[in-house]
């Protein structure tokens, strides 16, 4: 069946990308497909906030803790989360450092495992489960043992960070991880419980007249994106070539209850739905 | 109800989901004279021995002289691997994954043939130990894949994964401040068509970024979105592509000459 063909110096096994530049178009067209396999379908992907939730301490974290003990059991899913104001501190002090932009991503990471560890210490009894990026294909078994996988955040792009038209920050942060995350396993929603009830057309904290945005395709905000966001501008990016993830949410999880409703697919806080094609 | 406890900083209530181009940034290369290249998969590693040896050769007359960072194409087996995964409808993120084996191998091999001259082979998670192995007069070997893996993005137009061996030793050379890096493949560099099947394609010796994005070619000598990168990059300047199979080319370019065909930012 295999056959190894060596006529032009070059020793080549036969297949359909055989001798082909992967970088022609119409080579990359043969490669496109409508019905990509979901590897772990049915499951949600829960993210929470680093300096929304996190940062707020026991306050915020013990009732989302006690939510999500219940919740946990009442549906597959993966628990990402963000690191909040230390990776904000590492930022201005690399940035001040004058490190390059991998080195940068490189170092960011490492709070947002911290907080893993922070949420995991509180969960453990409840059967969560911090997963080291290695122990990919573990993560069926730990859910169909009904354990709740907590996964890390920030992608693993570390020095290979690429470069931005913007400015010297990596684009690749914590929303963006859990998104690719989400997508390559064939996920379709993603909750994020951030600490304002969804997203505006302007940050709400520095704009108290912005309205918040309740239901919307991904079209639609990319073509009327706000300035400030609530997630990386990369995830936004990224959803539009991506082919699994149907549904982005926004909840506050200040209000008791919320991400409770969102898992059970009410429509709270913000809806982002990516139009089927 | 519990408030943000925050740490003050420049960008202590940022929101960092804006663009970041007015901050202060004076950059501090961290081994700006590091040679990093890739010895090709295809077009070098599938020819074995006849093409690799005199490659090795050459490497190991330069190593006293020069630094060099060693990263490798994958080839035959990757296309057969995109091609395999493609079929059984697998996504991106999980051909860049099995994607990465092909050139770890290719790497390793060349760390055999190497191991007598100083050779080491490192992984991602080695990258910091790189002035301990120059230190030590080591030539260290690795994957020119970078380590995205299952968190590669999709890409539109098909599912090969967008970054591959070329994008991995581009932002390899990026973020240790290289302003070249170089690229070892089985042509003299970038014609006007594929000098493989027409022979009397033209060969163009320099060529600026925006200016090969704009001609918006259907093929490319690298991958595209390494042309991208190189169009907003802060240190790696220069992508030079130089024929392997011409004995002294690589010596040539390694003295800085410009052999091949150099891509430059605009």
């Amino acid at each position: 069946m295999n056959k190894l063909i060596a006529e032009d110096g070059r020793t080549h096994i036969a297949s359909t990308l055989m001798g082909e530049s992967l970088v022609d178009r119409r080579v990359l067209a043969r490669t496109q497909s409508e019905r990509e396999v979901r590897i772990l379908p049915d499951v949600a992907l829960v993210s929470l906030g680093g300096q929304s939730i996190f940062d707020r301490g026991k306050g915020a974290l013990l009732p989302l803790v006690d939510e999500l003990a219940v919740v946990s059991k009442l549906h597959k899913m993966l628990v990402g989360v963000g690191g909040g104001t230390r990776v904000r501190h590492t930022l201005s002090i690399a940035l001040d450092l004058g490190l390059p932009t991998g080195g940068i991503a490189q170092l960011v990471g490492a709070m947002e495992e911290a907080n893993a560890v922070f949420l995991n210490a509180l969960l453990a009894k409840h059967g969560s489960i911090v997963m080291p990026r290695e122990h990919f294909w573990e993560l069926p078994l730990y859910l169909e043992t009904g354990m709740l996988p907590i996964v890390i955040s920030t992608p693993p792009y570390h020095f290979w960070e690429p470069p931005t038209k913007g400015g010297p920050l990596p684009t690749h942060g914590s929303d963006f991880g859990l998104f690719i995350y989400a997508e390559v396993l064939g996920v379709e929603r993603i909750i994020f419980v951030k600490d304002e009830d969804g997203l505006y057309t302007a940050d709400p904290k520095k704009h108290p007249e912005a309205t918040l945005i309740k239901k919307t395709t991904l079209g639609a905000l990319l073509a009327d994106m706000p300035e400030e966001l609530i997630l990386d501008r990369a995830l936004f990016e990224a959803w539009k070539s991506s082919r699994h993830v149907r549904r982005v949410q926004i909840v506050n999880g200040l209000r008791k209850g919320e991400l409770t409703r969102a898992l059970a697919g009410e429509d709270v806080g913000t809806v982002i739905e990516k139009e089927l094609s | 109800m519990s408030e943000r406890n925050t740490i003050e900083s420049r960008l202590g209530q940022d929101s960092l989901t804006s663009p970041t181009a007015g901050l202060p940034y004076d950059p501090a290369p961290m081994m700006p004279d590091v040679k990093v290249l890739k010895i090709g998969g295809q077009s070098m590693m599938d020819r074995g021995r006849s093409a690799i040896f005199p490659i090795l050769d050459e490497l190991v007359l330069a190593k006293d002289e020069h630094k060099l960072l060693v990263c490798c194409g994958g080839g035959t087996r990757a296309r057969h691997i995109y091609a395999m995964a493609s079929e059984l409808e697998l996504p991106t993120g999980v051909l860049a994954a099995l994607g990465g084996y092909v050139p770890r191998q290719n790497a390793r091999m060349l760390q055999m043939l190497l191991a007598r001259h100083g050779g080491i082979f490192m992984l991602h998670d080695d990258f910091e130990k790189l002035p301990l192995y120059f230190r030590l007069g080591c030539i260290p070997i690795m994957t020119g894949m970078p380590p995205f893996g299952y968190w590669e993005k999709p890409a539109e137009g098909g599912r090969i994964p967008q970054h591959r061996t070329d994008a991995g030793v581009f932002l390899s050379a990026e973020v240790l401040g290289v302003k070249r890096a170089i690229f070892v493949k089985d042509e003299d560099g970038l014609f006007e068509d594929d000098p493989k099947k027409n022979p009397g394609a033209k060969h163009i010796p320099r060529i600026g970024a925006k200016e090969l994005l704009a001609r918006d070619l259907p093929d490319l000598v690298l991958e595209r979105i390494v042309i991208e990168y190189l169009a907003i990059a802060r240190s790696c300047h220069e992508l030079q592509i130089i024929n392997g199979l011409k004995k002294g080319l690589l010596t040539r370019a390694l003295a800085g000459e410009d052999v091949g065909t150099i891509i430059y930012k605009d």
